[in-house]
């Protein structure tokens, strides 16, 4: 899997006429190099963050950490490295010989960060954004790669099983993360990407949060909120394993047996038609147009997704990448993404019935050949196991 | 406005009272706000484009998603000068603390051209001459010079960094508070210990009792490693599927955030009922070093000072850092690794300070203690038992 994914940045580096890259961002270093980190958050991952110099022409990447024991066991011992601090000027002429060990002067390098010591070290420098490098690579995904998806999901869905359990008024969301988390890590996680979203829906958009667009606000950050009797939840969790990401959603309902009442069976029904007429198209060659308007279609020409959000979204050493399917990137963009064999997609529609409050979960398939297979499990409960 | 309560004890929860004793949110974040004009007034900077974490929060005090890891830069907030404003991308007001209005927000996007379209809009930004960023993304850079303002890009640092290292009191509280969370996490990890379980089962105790505290997010999940008996020790931090054995050294280093601020500490165990020969001798050595490093952390000292220290109580180089900086995350300045020799130490800074020894045929043992620089010398945040 590891010496795939570097070929396949090694073709875009051939394909974009570009020199090499220097990486930063934790994701993508991941995905160059297969090195494990520690999750951390905000400027503690920043500051204690591995990087990653891929050449053009290389057989491997070179990688630069301060975490040893995540260091991938087949990764040549010429290529691995002592950590750097690009955040810092402190010691950046290492950053700097770092990079021009191994680029001569006025190469062009793509990178997906730059700190202002980094800027400052290495003026001479063409850089271009590695951005467009990394997200064509990512965006097939071999099958070892699916595969992990595929693990990530079923340790978070096993997980969700504890937390929900635990679910009746007077629970607080802290306690569900509580119980996920406790649960997940002995699974088998290797890290938790997110913190995990249990989100409280008001029957109408009035009632929730105040946003610019006046859609839903979503997700909103978890407190020590206390849960009550029929409380409608927004579940949203991604952990990961060995480095790829995984994306729980679905609909919950407070209480110590609930049951979905007609409206709210409904939506679920709704919701599950929605993801279906796009399933029902969806294989090679389908454009993201075409998926987003057979889902407008099942919603009766209403947009079953949050304005801020889409109607599905890529996962991969992300747990948000391309392909995005019906974002403010535009029906140009979207015309002009087609779907390919290898290609992840998580559909997480929304139905809102502004009064009745709403329903969502998320879905996750890959593009086959001929069509899709779906690699996340099929249980909604307590909506149940189908329409 | 209550008096100030002689004994601070009673500040040191995590629930608001009913006498407005505890931080005084507002009044921190005033504080804060005024820190960051002051220094944009003096280094000639017209507005700030800020991605880190730790700085949207400094200038926000907002609430927003705990994600691991790190991320290419985007600007989360605005600081304009001229308005005396911040701004925040957010899409709703959950989570956004009063003084930053609706008029203030911007919303998320994924086409960068959209945000670049709402940066422009916020009044003062596109007359400005000079904005400091904390990153940049070669793309960013030129959509910046494009769409939005055609100042010079600077970096923040200068403005940020210097406000963030001295901690006004309601940040020691806050310290305070997360030393107390990730003390209790240390409790369960300790009532945990015992041969047979493995390092996995401890971070799930560790997210489990830091979640159900209200801090669900954790600043690091390198948190516990058993070292081994036989053979070279090494720092490791991945937790591992490897049960626990009888007499093992078992490093246990959970930390916590609260409010954003991080705090942290690492005492070393055995597993079982003894250790194997020479552990005593190890954690003395270990407590010389961490008492060696505390009495260096003195205003005025440098981190040579500290070098010299853990060198003069008779250590090698631990091939980890000695100390590095405290606040919203991790700070400079780092202490160790070749770096830091030249960071002074200031009255009000907050260092994670730590003392790693190993020794083969024993194991490892590591102490850390999050240490407030004042006046008299190293007053510890920490406080819980050595043995």
């Amino acid at each position: 899997m590891r010496s795939e994914r570097f070929q396949r940045l090694q073709a875009q580096l051939d394909a974009q006429d570009v020199d090499g890259l220097a990486l930063l961002g934790s994701s993508a270093v991941a995905y160059a190099t297969g090195a494990a980190e520690p999750a951390a958050d905000g400027d503690r991952a920043a500051m204690f963050r591995a990087v990653s110099v891929v050449v053009k022409g290389d057989s491997a990447p070179h990688l630069y950490t301060p975490y040893l024991d995540g260091v991938p066991d087949d990764l040549p011992g010429d290529h691995l490295h002592g950590p750097l601090f690009p955040d810092l000027d402190d010691g950046i002429e290492h950053f700097a010989k770092a990079v021009s060990d191994q680029f001569g002067s006025g190469a062009r390098i793509g990178i997906d960060h730059q700190t202002h010591p980094v800027l400052r070290a290495l003026p001479g420098v063409d850089w271009v954004d590695a951005a467009d490098v990394v997200s064509a690579a990512k965006l097939i995904k071999t099958p070892d790669e699916v595969a992990c998806i595929r693990n990530a999901q079923l340790l978070n869905e096993l997980a969700m099983v504890d937390a929900r359990r635990i679910l009746r008024p007077g629970v607080r969301q802290i306690d569900l993360s509580a119980a996920f988390l406790r649960r997940v890590f002995e699974l088998g996680a290797s890290a938790n990407s997110i913190d995990p979203i249990w989100q409280v829906m008001a029957p109408t958009r009035e009632l929730g949060p105040w946003t610019l667009h006046g859609d839903l606000a979503y997700p909103t950050v978890t407190t020590d909120r206390f849960l009550r009797e029929g409380d409608i939840i927004w579940v949203d969790a991604g952990i990961n394993w060995q480095g790829y990401a995984s994306d729980y959603g679905r609909t919950w309902i407070t209480g110590v047996d609930p049951a979905p009442n007609a409206k709210q069976q409904v939506q679920f029904r709704r919701w599950r038609s929605v993801v279906d007429a796009a399933l029902d198209i969806l294989e090679p060659g389908v454009s993201a147009l075409q998926l987003g308007k057979a889902a407008i279609e099942a919603n009766d020409g209403v947009r079953p997704w949050i304005d801020h959000f889409y109607l599905a979204h890529g996962i991969g050493t992300d747990s948000a990448e391309m392909p995005l399917i019906g974002t403010d990137l535009g029906e140009q963009f979207d015309e002009r993404l087609v779907m390919q064999p290898g290609m992840v997609a998580v559909f997480e529609p929304v139905i809102w019935e502004d009064g009745a409050s709403g329903y969502r979960s998320e879905d996750i398939v890959a593009v086959t050949d001929t069509g899709w297979v779906k690699l996340s499990g099929s249980s909604y409960e307590p909506y149940g196991l189908s329409a | 406005m209550s008096p100030v309560p002689r004994d601070r004890g009673v500040l040191v929860g995590t629930m608001g009272l009913e006498d407005d004793a505890r931080v005084d949110f507002s009044r921190l974040r005033a504080d804060r706000r005024g820190k960051v004009f002051s220094g944009m007034e003096s280094h000639g900077l017209d507005a700030l484009f800020l991605g880190g974490v730790g700085n949207v929060r400094y200038v926000s005090g907002a609430r927003q998603l705990g994600r691991a890891g790190v991320l290419p830069f985007a600007p989360i907030a605005v600081v304009v000068q001229g308005t005396g404003r911040v701004h925040l991308l957010s899409t709703w007001d959950e989570g956004v603390p009063p003084e930053i209005g609706y008029e203030d927000l911007y919303r998320m996007n994924w086409n960068p051209a959209n945000l670049a379209a709402d940066l422009a809009e916020i009044p003062g930004v596109r007359e400005a001459r000079r904005v400091g960023t904390d990153g940049l993304t070669p793309r960013f850079a030129g959509l910046i010079g494009q769409l939005v303002t055609t100042a010079a890009l600077v970096d923040a640092a200068p403005v940020m960094t210097a406000a963030r290292r001295v901690k006004s009191p309601d940040e020691i509280t806050c310290l305070d508070v997360a030393s107390a969370i990730a003390e209790a996490a240390l409790g369960a990890l300790e009532d945990a210990l015992a041969p047979g379980i493995t390092e996995r089962e401890l971070l799930g105790i560790y997210n489990e009792k830091v979640a159900g505290l209200g801090a669900p997010n954790p600043p690091s999940e390198s948190v516990c490693f058993a070292t081994p008996s036989r053979g070279p020790v090494t720092f490791r931090h991945l937790a591992s599927d490897r049960a626990v054995a009888e007499g093992d050294l078992v490093v246990l280093a959970p930390g916590a955030l609260y409010a954003g601020y991080e705090a942290g500490l690492a005492r070393t165990r055995i597993a079982g009922s003894s250790g194997p020969a020479g552990s005593a001798e190890l954690a003395a050595r270990c407590a010389r070093g961490m008492d060696a490093l505390i009495t260096a952390c003195r205003p005025g000292n440098t981190g040579a000072d500290l070098y010299r220290a853990w060198e003069n109580a008779g250590n090698p180089d631990p091939g980890v850092l000695l100390a590095h900086g405290l606040g919203l995350g991790a700070e400079p300045p780092l202490i160790g690794l070749g770096r830091g020799a030249d960071a002074v130490l200031e009255e009000g800074m907050v260092l994670s300070v730590q003392s790693w020894v190993t020794q083969e045929g024993v194991g490892g043992c590591l102490e850390r203690g999050s240490v407030h620089i004042q006046n008299s010398g190293a007053s510890m945040l920490t406080r819980y038992g050595r043995p």
